[in-house]
């Protein structure tokens, strides 16, 4: 199975993916999973609330439409706050990572 | 924050659309997953096994979705709420003082709004009040009243109402003091209020009957309907006589000694058409002759009826105002009563209608408490928020005292805005009970207060029953409080650093700066309302101690009403003087004497003076109604009765037996008139002229009576003439009741009532008679005033009482902060008086700042007061320095017992406890 995650590090990657434009849950999931060369497979018992924690902060809007084989599907489009809050929190897990490699790195 | 807030709100409120949506997109995911399966090979039964396995447990989902919405804030918040009602347990006394300090203010301030409520804002309770119109005149508009009119327009007016608008319907009482008996027997009577109603009356306000029936128009005729004569008793008087029994339906109810037929029983919620008056029987107008016989008024020039009119769905009240004023010529022409004597014809009628909304119900009663009312209802406002100040400043000291807490738990992590929340959670369960036991007391507090408004004479009564707008309105006030005196705590709360207060160095210096405040704005507004308390007092004490030119002790008012006796009209005055001559011989009276006005009755006579060679009549708008330049009271007097009222005879001669009928006509007039007509001549010899129809004969002055009040005490001293009752200008029948006072020789005049009682029957046994004492109705007409002195007494008292304990908490706070300080300067040879000073001074400038403040703004405020006022300026000068005065001897007080304490600490003590 997948690596845990660091805490709200899944947040972080859901807006990052959706900077590519309005998608649905599936297709975050499997973005992820391809993008992440099937490292990360996020399940759906964490995918689905993540999505409503980003929604309760107004990151990201839901709205219905028709998937590509004809189905109602609940698409996630990236709202201005979101592109703030992904700027910000990608600044912030850049800091972190490089902190982690320096510990790593130090002998 | 608060968009989050509000997306809450909206989860919560559509919890369901949002359950159906996830459950929907699971299922998205799911097929997805399937057709990914079967992509790669898997058959379709076993993919979509596989793919609900991959899903996981979609129950476990849904429930982690939830938890993101609500579940965590419900959960944080009732862990709150449980926190601080154990932290207000831990410390039962403190809790307690606040709660009930809160209780008292919440209280008071629902108290009032519900009778506010009753008073201005509650509709009657019947069918789209909105379009109900009450037909009025300009004058009356501008003097706050509603107008009474005849019989004869009220028909006209309903023959019209028809097609020009959606109906119309009218109501009258008998004058104020014309009760109706429904005592079988003579003697004392039985009185109950009579509401005389339209036939249409109860189906156009859409008021439906508890039990039996309401009037039809078919009732509403001379002689009554097919039920015969018919009566609808109202719910407290079948509550009270009948028990609530439902067999009286169809049985008689004697009134006025004829049988009238119980069909129906109003609704609970229905008090009549007039807010804060009630009624025990209602009839159709038409029963008017019945009940009065030969005193009927109906088609004559008896103005008793008020006429309300209901607008058509979408009519607008000008286009009703001018169809109504269209067919006015011809109502006129219609309703001229025929024995109106020419001369007054042109005075009937003499203005345009004009239509006034009627939403909330006509009142007399509204317009003469509505601004006392508000009045108190901000006074009490002030109160509670002088009491806000005082909590705010204790929950300050409690911040304060768990500083220690509250850095344990923002090192531990809490967030500024967890802290707050958690304080302001406290404030809410504070004020929560708060504002639980003040609906309490506010329930009884309504009730009591209005009891207070009632009189012998006139029942007040308003539906304080419980509604949406009270509770919103104690709801609104008690989040008011928590903004007023939570903010400043919780705000404190969050900007504790914990390394201060691990250290034990207090962050004391902002608090104090915000306590101080907070102190100064206290002093400042209990400046306010104890200036309004002391005027709203001295207006009471100059109206008690009002001269009101008669001596109101040993004094007992009979009102004898002869309605029943067997005597013909015409002999009526000769009954008069025989009574006041038998009661007159009893043992134990002193003087007796009767008269057709009764003072302070609330009514009277006015007649018009002719002054030759002085320009027209003026109208002089004010509280009298039809008053004018020339105007003046009348009273009609048997000998004995300026005597028996102790009105002096200041020159001339009081009237005596010899001013018979046939003798030349004499008056007595007062003070007051002799300097209004007759520019202080002396008036002995002069002559009063009426201008009045058939035979007002001119009248010698013989006599000058001292100034006496009239009609109230506000009302004051004005010009009046006395007539002897054997020589009134006779024209129109003779009133059926008139008014006997009886003076006793010593004692109460109360004891006399059964011997008076005995006579009376022995002359008549149908004469109907009340007692009342003049000192009764001396204090009733002082009811509004110490009403008011006695509410604003008790807040002022109150506002003192919490500004003292904030000055107080203010001063022992400084004091003990200042200890070390104190014990240093004491071990080196500082006096005790230097110590005092040093914590005064600065108490004495927050007291000499609020007072400042509040001179300031209670000057800007006191002159709405000036209406309520009497005798007194609102910017009384004497009434400002004694409350400054006043402020600064409580605060000295509060700041000198704290003070004191502080100089006798142990310089050792104080400096070993750092």
């Amino acid at each position: 199975m997948a690596p845990d995650l660091l805490p709200g590090t899944l947040d972080l990657l859901i807006l990052k993916t959706l900077v590519r434009g309005r998608m649905h849950g599936y297709g975050i999931a499997q973005h992820l999973q391809a993008i992440s060369e099937n490292v990360l497979q996020v399940g759906e018992s964490s995918l689905y609330p993540a999505l409503q924690r980003l929604l309760l902060n107004g990151w990201v809007k839901a709205a219905w439409g028709e998937s590509d084989n004809r189905r109602r599907a609940r698409y996630y489009t990236l709202t201005a706050a979101g592109r703030r809050q992904l700027a910000s929190e990608h600044a912030e897990f850049q800091q972190i990572v490089a902190a982690i490699q320096r510990v790593l790195n130090t002998t | 924050m608060v968009s989050r807030f509000l997306r809450r709100l909206l989860y919560v409120t559509r919890q369901g659309r949002m359950a159906a949506d996830l459950t929907e997109e699971l299922e998205f995911h799911r097929a997805m997953k399937q057709s990914e399966l079967e992509g790669s090979g898997t058959a379709s039964a076993d993919s979509e096994a596989a793919s609900r396995k991959a899903l996981g447990n979609a129950t476990l989902a849904r429930e982690d979705v939830r938890a993101v919405w609500i579940w965590r804030w419900f959960d944080d918040l009732w862990r709150d709420v449980a926190y601080a009602i154990r932290g207000l347990r831990r410390s039962p006394v403190f809790s307690a003082v606040l709660i009930f300090t809160l209780a008292l203010g919440i209280g008071a301030n629902t108290a009032i709004f519900s009778i506010v409520n009753s008073l201005v804002l509650r509709a009657l309770p019947v069918e789209e009040p909105h379009r109900l119109v009450i037909v009025s005149s300009p004058s009356a508009e501008s003097r706050g009243n509603t107008p009474a009119w005849t019989n004869g327009t009220w028909e006209e007016i309903r023959r019209r109402a028809a097609i020009l608008f959606d109906g119309a319907i009218a109501w009258g009482v008998l004058s104020p003091n014309e009760r109706l008996n429904i005592s079988q027997t003579g003697g004392e009577i039985q009185p109950i209020d009579a509401l005389f109603v339209s036939g249409e009356f109860f189906g156009k306000l859409g008021v439906p009957a508890l039990i039996g029936r309401t009037f039809t128009p078919a009732d509403d005729v001379r002689g009554g309907g097919p039920d015969g004569p018919v009566t609808i008793l109202s719910y407290a008087l079948w509550q009270q006589r009948y028990g609530g029994d439902a067999s009286v339906l169809g049985t008689p109810l004697v009134v006025e000694r004829i049988p009238l037929t119980i069909i129906g029983v109003t609704p609970p919620e229905f008090f009549g058409p007039e807010v804060g008056r009630t009624f025990d029987i209602a009839l159709p107008i038409n029963a008017e002759p019945l009940i009065r016989g030969k005193d009927s008024g109906i088609d004559g020039a008896y103005y008793w009826l008020s006429v309300m009119v209901r607008l058509k769905s979408g009519q607008a009240l000008a286009d009703a105002t001018t169809l109504l004023r269209g067919v006015q010529p011809q109502i006129r022409e219609a309703a001229m009563p025929a024995t109106l004597p020419p001369q007054f014809r042109d005075r009937f009628l003499p203005e345009p209608f004009s239509l006034v909304p009627a939403a909330e119900g006509a009142s007399q009663l509204r317009q003469r408490y509505q601004r006392p009312v508000l009045a108190i209802l901000v006074v009490v406002a002030l109160v509670l928020i002088i009491a806000c100040a005082n909590i705010a400043n204790l929950l300050l000291a409690r911040t304060n005292a768990r500083q220690h807490e509250l850095s344990v738990r923002i090192a531990l992590g809490a967030s500024a805005a967890r802290i707050a929340r958690q304080m302001l959670v406290e404030s809410f369960v504070l004020a929560g009970a708060g504002a639980a036991v003040g609906l309490g007391l506010s329930l009884w507090a309504g009730r009591a207060l209005v009891a207070q408004l009632s009189t012998a004479a006139t029942r007040v009564s308003l539906d304080l029953s419980l509604d949406w707008r009270i509770l919103a309105f104690t709801a609104a006030v008690t989040v008011a409080t928590v903004l007023i005196f939570g903010t400043a705590p919780a705000f404190r709360a969050t900007r504790v650093a914990p390394i201060d207060v691990l250290n034990r160095r207090g962050a004391g210096g902002a608090r104090s700066s915000l306590s101080n405040s907070l102190v100064v704005v206290q002093v400042a507004l209990s400046v306010v309302l104890v200036v309004t308390t002391g005027l709203f007092v001295r207006t009471f004490e100059r109206l008690a101690t009002l001269p009101l030119g008669f001596d109101a002790g040993r004094v007992l008012q009979v009102n004898v009403d002869v309605r029943r006796a067997a005597i013909e009209p015409a002999n009526r005055v000769a009954l008069y003087h025989q009574l006041v001559a038998t009661v007159a011989t009893l043992p134990g009276v002193a003087h007796a004497g009767g008269s057709m006005a009764t003072p302070l009755g609330g009514g009277g006579i006015i007649g018009e003076i002719q002054l030759p060679g002085a320009a027209p009549s003026q109208p002089e708008p004010g509280p009298v109604a039809f008053w004018n330049s020339h105007s003046t009271f009348v009273n009609e007097i048997t000998p004995g009765w300026l005597a028996t009222y102790g009105t002096g005879v200041r020159g001339g001669r009081d009237i005596n037996e010899r001013d018979g009928e046939t003798a030349q006509p004499v008056a007595l007039v007062n003070e007051a008139y002799a300097r209004k007509f007759l520019s202080g001549r002396n008036p002995l010899g002069e002559t009063v002229q009426f201008v009045q129809a058939m035979g007002a004969r001119p009248r010698t002055i013989v006599g000058i009576a001292s100034d006496a009040v009239y009609l109230s005490g506000r009302d004051g001293v004005r010009p009046t003439v006395y007539i002897p009752l054997a020589q009134r200008d006779s024209q129109g029948p003779m009133q059926t009741n008139f008014s006997m006072a009886v003076r006793s020789s010593a004692g109460s005049p109360v004891a006399l009532a059964p011997s008076i009682a005995a006579t009376l029957m022995q002359v008549d046994r149908n004469l109907l008679f009340s007692f009342r004492t003049l000192q009764d109705r001396v204090d009733a007409s002082l009811v509004q005033e110490r009403l008011i002195a006695m509410l604003s007494g008790f807040c002022g008292l109150l506002a003192l009482l919490l500004a003292g304990i904030g000055l107080f908490g203010v001063t022992s706070y400084a004091a003990t902060r200042r200890q070390a300080e104190i014990g240093i300067r004491m071990a080196l040879g500082a006096q005790r008086r230097d110590i005092l000073g040093l914590v005064l001074r600065q108490t004495l400038m927050l007291i000499a700042l609020g007072i400042g403040l509040g001179v300031a703004s209670a000057a800007s405020v006191t002159r709405y007061l000036d209406a309520l006022l009497f005798g007194i300026t609102p910017l009384d000068p004497s009434t400002f320095v004694a409350v400054s005065l006043l402020l600064v001897a409580v605060g000295s007080l509060a700041a000198y017992l704290p003070a004191r304490r502080a100089t006798r600490v142990d310089p050792m003590v104080a400096l070993r406890a750092e």
